[in-house]
C-alpha cells in the first residue's frame, strides 16, 4: 500500500477524535495524535484498535507504545503490511 | 513529582466494552480485577485514572513520552489509595470518589506536600475547558503566593507538561491539569 493511501486511511481513522480542527486540516508525517490533534488518551485506545481493523494487523502492546505520531503509526502499520 | 487525572463518570470517553479495549489497556492481574467487580465500569475508570495520573509523574521523570497503559501496574490497598509500579519506579495514588467523578493524585514517595482542587464546569468543549481549569488554578495560586495573576501564564512543554511563568520567570512548581465531561482539577507542589 502507498504512504499517501495510508496515511489518508490513517486520517479518516482520527477523525472522529480529534479536538482541534486546525491540526486536522494540515495533517502530515509530523503530525503528534497528542499535542497537535488533542486526542485524549481513551481515545487513542480507539485509534489503535481502529487502524487495527482498518488494516487487519494486530499491533501489540510494546508496539503501541511509541504510535504518537502519523509518522510513528505510518512505520507500524508498513512493518505490519510487509510481515503479511 | 505530581499528576493527576479526573474521569467524569458518567461522560467519560472510555470505550471500555470495546472488543480488544481491555486488553490495550490492562494487565493480567488488572483485567482479573474488572472481571470479579461489582461494578466493572467503576474499576475501569478507577484503574484507568490511577494510570493516567502515574504516567504524568513518569512523563517528567524520564522525558519521554509513550502510550502503553498496560505497562503501568495498579495496586489497590481500598479504592481510594494505592500504587501505580513501572519499571523500578512505585507511585503513591490518592483517589477521591464521588458517584460522578473519580480524581487520582500520583506523587513520588518523597513529595510531602500540595494542593489540590477540584472543580465543577458547564461548557464541555476542549477550549472552553482547557482554559477555565488555567484560570481557576492562576486564581488559587495568586492567592496563595501573592502574585498578579495578569502576569502569570502556563506553557506546556514538548512533553506536554505544563510550565508555570510570572512575566518571563519560570517558576519552581510541578503542576498537573486535568479535565474530562463536567469536571476538572489542578494539583501543584513545590
Amino acid at each position: 500500500m502507498e504512504k499517501r493511501e495510508i496515511i489518508a486511511k490513517l486520517k479518516a481513522i482520527v477523525e472522529p477524535y480529534i479536538q482541534d480542527e486546525e491540526a486536522f486540516k494540515d495533517l502530515s508525517e509530523d503530525t503528534d495524535f497528542v499535542r497537535d490533534l488533542k486526542i485524549n488518551s481513551a481515545n487513542l485506545v480507539d485509534v489503535i484498535l481502529d487502524v487495527e481493523d482498518a488494516f487487519d494487523i494486530r499491533i501489540e502492546n510494546d508496539e503501541m507504545e511509541r504510535m504518537l505520531s502519523v509518522k510513528a503509526a505510518l512505520k507500524i502499520v508498513n512493518s505490519k503490511l510487509e510481515a503479511k | 513529582m505530581i499528576g493527576n487525572d479526573i474521569v467524569d463518570l458518567n461522560k467519560s470517553a472510555l470505550n471500555w466494552q470495546r472488543p480488544g479495549f481491555q486488553e490495550k489497556v490492562f494487565s493480567k492481574d488488572e483485567l482479573n480485577l474488572i472481571s470479579i467487580s461489582k461494578n466493572p465500569k467503576f474499576t475501569v475508570s478507577l484503574l484507568w485514572g490511577m494510570k493516567e495520573a502515574a504516567y504524568k509523574v513518569y512523563v517528567q521523570q524520564y522525558k519521554k513520552r509513550s502510550f502503553n497503559p498496560s505497562k503501568l501496574n495498579c495496586v489497590l490497598f481500598e479504592s481510594n489509595n494505592g500504587l501505580v509500579k513501572i519499571e523500578n519506579q512505585t507511585y503513591q495514588i490518592s483517589s477521591t470518589i464521588t458517584k460522578d467523578y473519580i480524581y487520582s493524585v500520583a506523587s513520588t514517595k518523597t513529595l510531602n506536600v500540595y494542593k489540590s482542587e477540584i472543580f465543577k464546569l458547564e461548557d464541555e468543549s476542549y477550549l472552553a475547558q482547557s482554559e477555565s481549569i488555567r484560570h481557576l488554578f492562576f486564581e488559587s495560586f495568586s492567592i496563595d503566593y501573592g502574585f498578579n495573576l495578569k502576569h502569570l501564564y502556563l506553557k506546556k512543554s514538548s512533553l506536554g507538561i505544563p510550565e508555570l511563568f510570572y512575566r518571563t520567570t519560570k517558576l519552581p512548581l510541578q503542576i498537573s491539569l486535568t479535565h474530562c465531561g463536567n469536571y476538572a482539577g489542578y494539583v501543584y507542589s513545590r
